[in-house]
């Protein structure tokens, strides 16, 4: 936690929108993306991260600064994506174009997004407490006591949700591509 | 290591996660199944495309939107907020709360000073209905035959113009006129001490003392003493009135429209037995005396002359001294006595704020009446919330427990 973080936490707890704003501006790239790989498409991606930061500056009382400020908003942006996702009835639309990566080789350019559209599937259809792991850990790049702390369950819980959920999205990608 | 459980731990083989124990064993599986060899690199394959995912930017203003929410809610606050903002206190200064108290002080205080005020002092002296002396309307009560005694008779004024004359009268004891006997024939024949105490309160002492004289005087009695004093609230003074019996109801009467009546009292005492077993012993001492007198008229010896005298001599004191009984008796029974306790009324208490005597007289009382008020309410307020601490204590805890739930719903969430 940088000086600058934490000067800007102590001011948005006083209230000063603008330092809060500062916050909002510093972590909505990586907050966005965790709701976008959970929620699985950029509307509800952009609903649960803002979401995610009301509930953040209204509890901020509550953050005591014992965990990562950035490990407390991802906590807080992995609930209310996940509630959002709960919340869905039906399956909502994939929209996660942006995931992959830019290619030079336009001959491949069709394969890939074809690629992308598979795991993009098999994401939406992993269980979502596996869904949650895997992103943190293979698409946030987290370490597993991050993870723990922001799932707030033990490690090993950690490892095995990783482990199953990985072995889960591996064969749901092959059934999609079969 | 079973096949299952090499399976389970590839994930963390990957992430390096592994103890060394679990990490050699698992390698050892490695070697002889290959299976989990292919297993692992698939694995390894996905994790990798999954790492390679272009890292997605927030769309464009979404911070602006962030602060665009934020500033409606402060604007509106939530429920949460809005019951909290009202459980704790207002947002006052602790002074301004001080000054809000002494504000509410000064104006019961100065409620109180005003309402003490002769403008709204309500009277608070009550009048007790004493017995008017209505002579015309007396019953006297001849005792049952049994014993001495006069009973004198309350009647009630409006009972009393169907009363009079009626021999249903009698038994209405209830009332509060006084009565006296109306002494008529056969009553003439009895004799009785009248004796009343009246306490009036006059406005101005002397002239009702030179009043009480007339009164005595014109009515051919007299004032047998009087006393005066002057402790400091005003003169007073008691006066006694010897009148004639006939006169007493009308003097009566009379000393009462000097003033105010405090306090009467009528008594009347039958002395009829008295006076007829004074008069028969008397008329049996003078007979016997006569009887002496003849025989002293006829004695012959000295001796029995010195006898006859003595015995003379006694029983003329004897008679002597029932004559004087019988004359002190008739003396009460014909000069009735009445007591009369004169007190002046105290000087209207109208001196206005500037009076300071009587300004610092009713500040002290406000003062001492807003310090009750005080304790009064203090105990209100103990009382209150003794009688709310059970609702007090239910209402913290639900407020936690609501806190709890979205606060854990905020967390969750």
């Amino acid at each position: 936690m940088g000086h600058d973080e934490r000067e800007l936490i102590g001011r948005s707890r006083r209230g000063d929108l603008d330092a809060f704003e500062a916050l909002v501006v510093a972590g909505q790239d990586r907050i966005y993306g965790l709701c976008l790989r959970i929620t699985g498409n950029s509307e509800d991606a952009a609903d649960a991260a803002q979401e995610a930061f009301v509930r953040a500056f209204q509890s901020l009382a509550r953050f005591e600064g014992r965990a990562a400020f950035s490990t407390w908003l991802y906590r807080i942006a992995a609930n209310a994506a996940t509630d959002l996702v709960r919340r869905r009835a039906a399956d909502p639309p994939l929209d996660l174009a942006e995931d992959c990566p830019a290619s030079t080789d336009t001959e491949s350019e069709f394969d890939r997004r074809e690629l992308w559209r598979r795991v993009h599937s098999a994401l939406a259809r992993l269980p979502l407490e596996f869904r949650v792991a895997v992103v943190l850990r293979d698409m946030q790049g987290l370490a597993y006591e991050e993870i723990a702390s922001i799932l707030q369950v033990p490690k090993g819980t950690v490892r095995s949700r990783l482990s199953r959920g990985r072995l889960a999205l591996r064969e749901l990608i092959g059934e999609i591509a079969g | 290591m079973r096949h299952e459980e090499a399976l389970a731990r590839l994930s963390a083989l990957l992430d390096d996660e592994l103890t060394e124990d679990e990490g050699s064993r698992l390698r050892a599986h490695l070697e002889g199944c290959v299976e989990c060899r292919e297993e692992l690199e698939r694995m390894r394959a996905t994790v990798a495309l999954l790492r390679e995912a272009e890292p997605p930017r927030a769309p464009e203003g979404f911070a602006a939107e962030v602060r665009g929410r934020l500033d409606r809610l402060r604007s509106a606050p939530g429920l949460l907020e809005r019951i909290g903002g009202l459980l704790r206190a207002p947002r006052w200064s602790w002074r301004t709360a001080a000054a809000a108290a002494a504000v509410a002080l000064v104006v019961v205080f100065a409620a109180n000073i005003v309402l003490q005020a002769p403008l709204f002092s309500v009277a608070r002296r009550v009048e007790i209905p004493f017995p008017r002396i209505e002579g015309d309307r007396a019953e006297v009560d001849r005792g049952e035959g049994s014993g001495i005694g006069l009973k004198v008779r309350f009647l009630r004024p409006e009972a009393t113009q169907t009363a009079v004359g009626k021999p249903g009268a009698r038994d209405d004891a209830r009332g509060d006129a006084a009565a006296l006997p109306p002494l008529g024939d056969a009553a003439s024949l009895r004799r009785v001490i009248k004796t009343g105490e009246v306490e009036i309160e006059v406005e101005v002492f002397d002239s009702a003392a030179r009043s009480l004289l007339e009164i005595a005087e014109r009515t051919g009695g007299f004032v047998a003493s009087s006393s005066y004093s002057d402790p400091g609230d005003g003169p007073r003074g008691t006066l006694v009135l010897r009148v004639p019996a006939s006169a007493f109801g009308e003097v009566l009467r009379q000393i009462e429209k000097l003033g105010k009546v405090q306090r009467r009292q009528v008594e009347g005492q039958d002395v009829t037995e008295q006076f007829v077993d004074l008069e028969a012993r008397k008329r049996n001492l003078e007979r016997h005396e006569t009887r002496l007198l003849s025989l002293v008229e006829r004695a012959t010896k000295i001796a029995d002359l010195m006898e006859l005298e003595g015995e003379v001599a006694r029983i003329r004191g004897e008679i002597e001294r029932l004559t004087g009984r019988l004359r002190y008796l008739s003396d009460q029974v014909d000069l009735s006595t009445i007591r009369v306790e004169v007190t002046q009324k105290p000087k209207e208490q109208s001196g206005g704020f500037w009076d300071l005597d009587q300004a610092l007289e009713r500040v002290k009382a406000a003062f001492l009446k807003t310090v009750r008020q005080m304790i009064t309410a203090l105990e209100a307020v103990v009382a209150l919330g003794a009688a709310l601490l059970p609702l007090v204590l239910a209402g913290a805890a639900a407020w936690l427990l609501l806190r709890r739930i979205v606060g854990r719903r905020e967390r969750a969430g």
